[in-house]
């Protein structure tokens, strides 16, 4: 090299010269070394290595992290789309790269875009575990004031921040759920694009959802140019996005940007899944109720009819309580007579099986989810009469009561019963048995539950039971769709994805659909297989393109 | 001579600031602060505010750390290398402990001249794609000229103090502080050329790869200031340099025969 850039020190010995006019003051001998060990403590030594792992000792990496991290730095030098999927801690791998990046003084200021719902567990996971100071973005705030800023697209495109943020230099840019960014032609696009950044992390599950040109518009953000420009990219690979796997050279150039490990290839499939579906019988009193019901035709529409049937599979109180809403004078004399039935029935034959599984359980926690908050009262009634301290939990409570529900459980009680997994959800790694006491129409939402504790930090194998009864609406739904699609064993991290291919928005009423439009039973259950078998069509066929095309 | 015991670290620390230690056993340490450094850590600038308005001398807090993550208890804070309050600290040395002048402390009866050592301990940062740090500590005589490196190293052995022994006095230097500085600037810049620089290479190659693959994105003439703008980026990313960065200094005066 024959011109090598130095840049002096110009203000110490400015500074030493004044401190010698004004007579001091000066450091004491022990001071002066101890700021001098600092320093050599503090810097790094070397150009490769993660130096951040010295200044986390309470974290426990995974091995794919580590990796990640380290190849994102040393081999992509700090712009890459990060495509792990679900559940194997993008966000960790992100904020070690920050940290790593802040300790060796190559980022100050930082951006870091996230969905609205996610900004406040972002501020939360990048200080309490990484020690990143990252404030999340409030009005009151200048732009230029923090420098390490959380906030939502939509608040950050908007005018005034908008061209505030636009005016600052910043050293590290990161976009969660990246994969909103896949068309060039949106605001949103054109708005990250124009950001002046140094570094740059994507982080996103799902890549290429649809087209292949998603990809390229990623890859545009980071390296323009990298995989050409657009009309020669799209005549060279089309539009189909099986390219991105099969074209050699699109892949190896794709991989120089992308990372993306699956459950497969991390240490993550030491954690085995144990499933059992625990079939039950409804006691004779409880069958009679179902099948008035169930024979009910001109009561109630068939929509409805399906509801109060699942309502019942899931305790008395859930289906009585709607029953009761539904009264009025015309059906007054159709809807006693069952709900007076319901009134006699004993104990729910599902919950005293949940007692006996929790019971196995011994001391170990146990997280019950149900579709229905009178089943969740019911059950924190009943499991309290057989002497289990259990804690409810919904979506609806706000963060402070969420946060208490989830430490009674951790520290306190041995049960959580939860209504819903939340989009949000909480996190409950220290928990590995989960019961299904009913379960929810829309594959994603059990993907969700299962997901609160089969996750990044899990320690143990975790056991999930689904509690199903024979000769109801739950046996269709567990043997000709979940066990047909092979749910429970495999978490199918695309799932969304092949569902918006077969242009299902939601699973749960097209199963309700299915329920309600066929004349009988067994026309309902040809259609259900026959979802399930598009389904598993589907997944196979991407499962063979899933040679990993990512780094 | 990075800290390798933070306990005693953290220790030394407080007590050079001087505050009494009032608990300090395995791991654990507990520290009354002086109202300096209630200032500095405990970032209650408007409790100090409004104490001194009223009149009243004000209250400066407990602290106690833990080093040991054996002892951690969950209500006393856990410090180590990574956590907020050590880099409050280092922070703290950093922004405080940069120039000193110091005496060689001699017990001795008869007349005895100390001689002016410049003193520098310097940061070298290597700046490519990515970034390294190197520390040189460098000691200049100001008297005959002589240079020696691994200063901090060699003062270690010695007692030095901020004010003179008896029986003890100064040499003049004949060196001015500023050409002293420059000769030891000249010493470093003459030490890094001589190395090579795969590293600077390298980051020079990838830049220039870069910038040219935003030619083959950017076409159009109205895409100019676009492409400018990557361009930017891409330099600020891979553009190699050195970085001299003195971490602190001073003037040792030392009795001769011992270096």
């Amino acid at each position: 090299m024959n011109h090598m850039d130095i840049q002096q020190d110009s203000v110490f010995i400015d500074g030493f010269e004044e401190r010698l006019q004004t007579e001091g003051p000066f450091s004491s001998w022990d001071l002066f070394q101890m700021n001098y060990q600092a320093a050599l403590t503090t810097m790094t030594a070397s150009f490769e290595g993660l130096k951040a792992l010295d200044y986390l000792p309470q974290m426990d990496f995974m091995e794919h992290q580590l990796t990640s991290a380290t190849q994102v730095i040393e081999e992509m030098n700090g712009r890459a789309i990060l495509a792990d999927e679900v559940g194997l801690g993008k966000t960790i791998e992100a904020g070690l790269i920050l940290k790593e990046y802040m300790i060796r003084g190559l980022v100050k200021k930082a951006l870091i875009i996230v969905p609205a719902s996610l900004v406040n567990q972002w501020a939360q996971e990048l200080n309490e575990k990484f020690y990143i100071p990252a404030v999340t973005f409030r009005k009151s705030y200048p732009w230029d004031q923090y420098d390490v800023i959380i906030t939502s697209i939509d608040t950050a495109k908007r005018s005034p921040h908008r061209e505030q943020i636009l005016e600052q230099d910043y050293d590290f840019l990161l976009v969660d759920e990246a994969h909103k960014l896949k068309n060039h032609k949106t605001k949103n696009f054109a708005f990250v694009q124009s950001l002046k950044k140094k570094y740059c992390l994507l982080l996103t599950a799902t890549p290429v959802q649809n087209r292949l040109v998603e990809i390229f518009n990623l890859v545009s953000i980071l390296k323009p140019g990298h995989l050409g420009d657009y009309d020669s990219f799209l005549k060279t690979y089309g539009k189909n996005r099986k390219n991105l796997k099969q074209d050699a050279y699109l892949k190896q150039l794709v991989q120089k940007v992308m990372i993306r490990n699956t459950r497969q290839n991390t240490k993550f499939d030491a954690i085995k899944r144990h499933i059992e579906t625990i079939w039950v019988d409804f006691s004779n009193e409880e069958r009679q109720v179902y099948s008035q019901l169930e024979n009910a035709t001109d009561v109630f529409s068939a929509f409805s009819k399906i509801t109060f049937l699942r309502e019942l599979c899931s305790s008395r109180e859930a289906c009585y309580l709607s029953l009761n809403k539904m009264i009025d004078q015309s059906n007054e004399n159709s809807i006693k007579p069952i709900t007076e039935e319901i009134e006699q029935l004993r104990h729910h034959v599902k919950a005293e099986k949940v007692v006996e599984l929790i019971k196995q359980a011994g001391d170990e926690k146990v997280i019950i989810f149900t579709e229905y908050r009178a089943t969740q009262v019911y059950l924190q009634w009943y499991l309290k009469e057989s002497g289990i301290m259990s804690v409810p939990y919904r979506g609806g409570f706000n963060k402070g009561k969420k946060d208490w529900m989830k430490q009674l459980f951790e520290n306190h009680a041995q049960v959580l019963i939860a209504t819903e997994a939340g989009g949000e959800g909480i996190n409950l790694q220290f928990c590995n048995h989960l019961i299904n006491y009913d379960l929810p129409w829309n594959p994603m939402r059990l993907e969700q539950r299962i997901g609160r504790i089969h996750r990044y930090g899990q320690q143990h194998d975790v056991h999930i039971y689904n509690i199903a009864i024979r000769g109801t609406i739950e046996e269709h739904i567990m043997t000709l769709l979940y066990e047909k699609i092979n749910l429970f064993e495999q978490i199918i991290g695309h799932l969304d994805d092949i569902l918006d291919e077969l242009n299902i928005n939601d699973m749960e009423s097209e199963i309700q659909s299915i329920f309600s439009e066929s004349a009988s039973t067994g026309e309902a259950k040809i259609k259900l297989d026959n979802l399930s078998s598009v389904i598993n069509l589907t997944h196979q066929q991407a499962d063979q393109e899933e040679e990993s095309y990512g780094n | 001579m990075a800290i390798n015991d933070l306990h005693n670290f953290i220790q030394d620390y407080f007590t050079s600031h001087h505050c009494d230690v009032l608990y300090n056993h395995d791991g654990m340490i507990t520290v009354q602060l002086t109202e300096d450094m209630d200032r500095a850590l405990m970032n209650r600038p408007f409790y100090w505010h409004y104490i001194k308005k009223m009149g009243h001398p004000g209250d400066p807090k407990q602290l106690t750390l833990i080093t040991n993550p054996e002892k951690r208890d969950g209500n006393h804070e856990w410090i180590h290398y990574g956590s907020p309050r050590l880099h409050q600290i280092i922070n703290h040395l950093h922004e405080h402990e940069k120039y000193t002048k110091l005496f060689e402390r001699l017990d001795t009866n008869k007349k005895q001249a100390l001689y002016p050592w410049l003193v520098t301990n310097i940061k070298i940062s290597y700046q490519g794609k990515q970034k390294k740090d190197e520390m040189v500590s460098i000691g200049l005589h100001l008297v005959n000229g002589v240079m020696k490196l691994k200063m901090m190293e060699e003062l270690q052995t010695k007692t030095m103090q901020n004010t003179i022994s008896d029986y003890c006095y100064t040499i003049s230097p004949m060196i001015k502080l500023h050409s002293g500085f420059k000769r030891i600037e000249k010493v470093l810049e003459s030490y890094v050329h001589d190395q090579d620089h795969d590293w600077a290479e390298e980051s020079q190659k990838t830049m220039d790869e870069e910038i040219d693959l935003l030619r083959h994105f950017y076409k159009e003439e109205t895409e100019e200031q676009a492409m400018k703008k990557e361009i930017n980026e891409i330099k600020k990313r891979y553009s190699p340099y050195i970085k001299f960065e003195v971490v602190n200094g001073g003037i040792f005066y030392l009795a001769d025969n011992t270096i």
